[in-house]
């Protein structure tokens, strides 16, 4: 098929969505978007594909449900020879005692998968990775975790400066599923394609990422299945877990990266200073800080969308809380695993999960001219002047300045400021 | 100039950083043309919770504008340590940022007590920062050698008991705009 690419916008693909039919337009969503993607118009909201980034910030602030998830379902396994199952570390906090990792992570053979790799296998190897990574990159300060795909989306629209920052190095999930496709079609003599691999993912933001990864050289994922989807399932087949011996291995000492903080502790070293960052508008003060360099001394920097870290995501069903706390008990009495880190090592010093540079996706210019740009923003700061600057959303932008921002760009009225219309009227 | 005031020991320092290359540096500092769009701003003394978001806003409308990131963040240090300067060494005073399509000329103007030995003051490591100031991390000496090395042309000039001004561009050669691949 011949495109002509450089002339069309691209698309993005998005897990979240709206129900249009459902919004009542009372603009709280509008208010929280870290990145101003949506606006109110006609009383119904309206999201830009080109600014979210699904961090899913306006999912739980909706008060009549109308922003949803769309993720994959089970039927999606039928479609492969061989099934595989990447389990994100935040599916252990999700069930109580009684039932407990070990059963919970047999259930997934019974769903039809083949096989299961855990995220929490290779927590100490990454530990590793990234602190070789910080040491060989002493010119990059500081290096910022680009393990939450939300954040990744963060920096590429409203950071470009710090693109190269980022941990340029495939998240531990799909260093698994690139890992384990290459050696499934070598074990199971099948083609790659006949592989399907599927993420249990914690967020919206990890189902965009497999539908759409960002700096990824080949097709890793084949879907992404909610942990809230495969958490009712496990309740309804309860009885038939209870009759299954099978042996499984469970990596309860590499769940910790599941809790926000905890990469950040288990990267540090004596030569390698590190910070902890979560919830997605503490993260853009922090990084809005970086950007003036004044974080520099430290060394790297995780940064998480969701306020507890994975455990957070709105795809799953515990209470952040109790999920962190169960996630954390399991780690402390676990034992330390001994697994062969060096063949992982290895292929990390070969380059096997380098990523390619990230790109920018620049939302913030309102023209790519600047003498135009510079005509707008005159405008803008006219239009600023004659609004009230309340920033009370109501006008279905989420400032005042993105309201005369939109009028500029001729997608409001100064109109549409009910405050300003109503004084004028008295 | 009253004769009292010649009698204060202290002369008008000065110190300019402009590259050769840069060939209208010091006429562009010295007489300014008319900016397409100027951004202003009060700098409190000593206010530090507030300190910086005069340059996080001259760096958002930049941003708005196009410019390109590596630029950018060239601009957002030194406006920043400018910034800070004027919160943590002078009385307060006010902030400018005139955009012209080409560049970024940045202004401050503080009500003193200026600056007693300019080309010291330049010299990395050199800092009269108080007790609060390093309290709050600043006062290594590196803020005006950091504004030189990330800005295209810089003039400062005071005199201890007066005001201190210090100007400096930035230069957005690699602008998005004509660059674009877009056909
Ligand atoms: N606006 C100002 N008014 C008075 N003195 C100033 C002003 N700006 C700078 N100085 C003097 O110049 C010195 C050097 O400034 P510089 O910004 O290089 O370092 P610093 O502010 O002391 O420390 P740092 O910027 O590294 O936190 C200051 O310590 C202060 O004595
Ligand atoms: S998912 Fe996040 S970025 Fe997207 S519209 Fe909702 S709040 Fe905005
Ligand atoms: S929060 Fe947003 S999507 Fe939900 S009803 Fe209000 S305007 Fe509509
Ligand atoms: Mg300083």
């Amino acid at each position: 098929m011949v495109t002509q690419m450089s002339n069309k916008k691209k698309e993005y693909y998005h897990s979240v969505y709206l129900e249009t039919d459902k919004c009542v337009g009372c603009t709280k969503c509008v208010r929280i978007c870290p990145t101003e993607a949506i606006r109110v118009r006609e009383g119904k909201a309206k999201i830009d594909s080109t600014r979210c980034i699904d961090c899913g910030e306006c999912i739980n602030t909706c008060p009549v449900n109308a922003i949803r998830i769309i993720s994959d379902s089970l039927d999606e396994l039928k479609k492969y020879k061989y099934k595989l199952a990447i389990i994100s570390a935040s599916y252990a906090g999700q069930f109580a005692e009684d039932i407990g990792l070990e059963k919970a992570l047999k259930a997934l053979f019974h769903l039809g998968f083949d096989d299961i790799a855990e995220q929490a296998m290779i927590t100490d190897i990454t530990a590793d990775i990234i602190r070789d990574y910080i040491r060989t990159h002493p010119k990059i300060r500081p290096i910022l975790s680009s393990n939450c795909p939300a954040i990744v989306r963060l920096v590429q629209v409203r950071f470009p400066s710090l693109l190269s920052n980022l941990l340029h190095i495939e998240s531990p999930i799909s260093m698994l599923a690139k890992y384990y496709r290459d050696n499934i079609t070598i074990e199971e003599k099948l083609k790659p394609e006949e592989i399907g691999i599927f993420l249990i993912v914690p967020s919206a933001s990890q189902v965009t990422a497999v539908h759409q990864p960002e700096g990824t050289y080949k097709h890793l994922h084949d879907g992404a299945i909610a942990i809230s989807d495969i958490y009712c399932k496990v309740m309804d087949i309860q009885k038939d877990l209870d009759k299954d011996n099978r042996k499984i291995n469970s990596y309860a000492n590499g769940l910790s990266w599941a809790v926000a903080g905890q990469e950040a502790q288990e990267i540090a070293a004596d030569d390698i200073r590190t910070l902890a960052i979560s919830g997605i508008h503490n993260v853009i003060d922090i990084l809005s800080n970086i950007e003036s360099h004044r974080l520099d001394q430290y060394d790297y920097i995780e940064l998480r969308s969701c306020s507890q870290g994975c455990v957070g995501g709105s795809l799953n069903v515990e209470n952040p809380f109790v999920a962190e706390n169960r996630i954390l008990n399991m780690v402390r009495s676990s034992k330390k695993l001994d697994i062969d880190n060096n063949y992982f090592f290895k292929l990390y010093r070969e380059g096997y999960f380098d990523v390619i540079p990230l790109e920018p996706r620049s939302i913030m210019e309102l023209d790519k001219d600047i003498k135009k740009a510079i005509g707008l923003m005159k405008k803008v700061k006219e239009t600023l002047n004659k609004l009230p600057g309340l920033d009370c959303g109501v006008c279905g932008s989420p400032t005042c300045k993105a309201l005369a921002e939109d009028i500029a760009k001729g997608n409001a009225t100064l109109e549409d400021c009910i405050i300003r219309t109503r004084k004028l009227k008295s | 100039m009253k004769v009292c005031e010649a009698a204060v020991s202290n002369s008008l320092h000065e110190h300019w950083a402009v590259p050769d290359e840069v060939k209208d540096g010091r006429e562009f500092i010295l007489n300014p043309p008319e900016p397409e769009l100027v951004l202003d701003y009060e700098i409190e003394s000593r206010n530090y919770a507030k300190a910086g978001k005069a340059s996080s806003d001259i760096k958002l409308t930049l941003k708005q504008l196009g410019v390109d990131p590596s630029v950018l963040r060239k601009i957002a240090i030194a406006c920043y340590e400018a910034e800070i300067n004027v919160v943590a060494h002078s009385k307060g005073g006010k902030m400018h940022a005139n955009i012209y399509d080409d560049r970024v000329l940045v202004i401050l103007e503080d009500e003193g007590p200026g600056i007693e030995d300019v080309e010291k003051a330049m010299l990395p490591g050199f800092s009269t920062a108080d007790e609060l100031a390093r309290e709050m991390g600043f006062g290594a000496g590196l803020g005006l050698p950091n504004i030189k090395k990330n800005c295209d042309a810089m003039h400062i000039s005071s005199r201890l008991g007066y005001k201190t001004r210090l100007n400096f561009f930035v230069l957005f050669d690699k602008l998005i705009n004509g660059n674009t691949n877009e056909q």
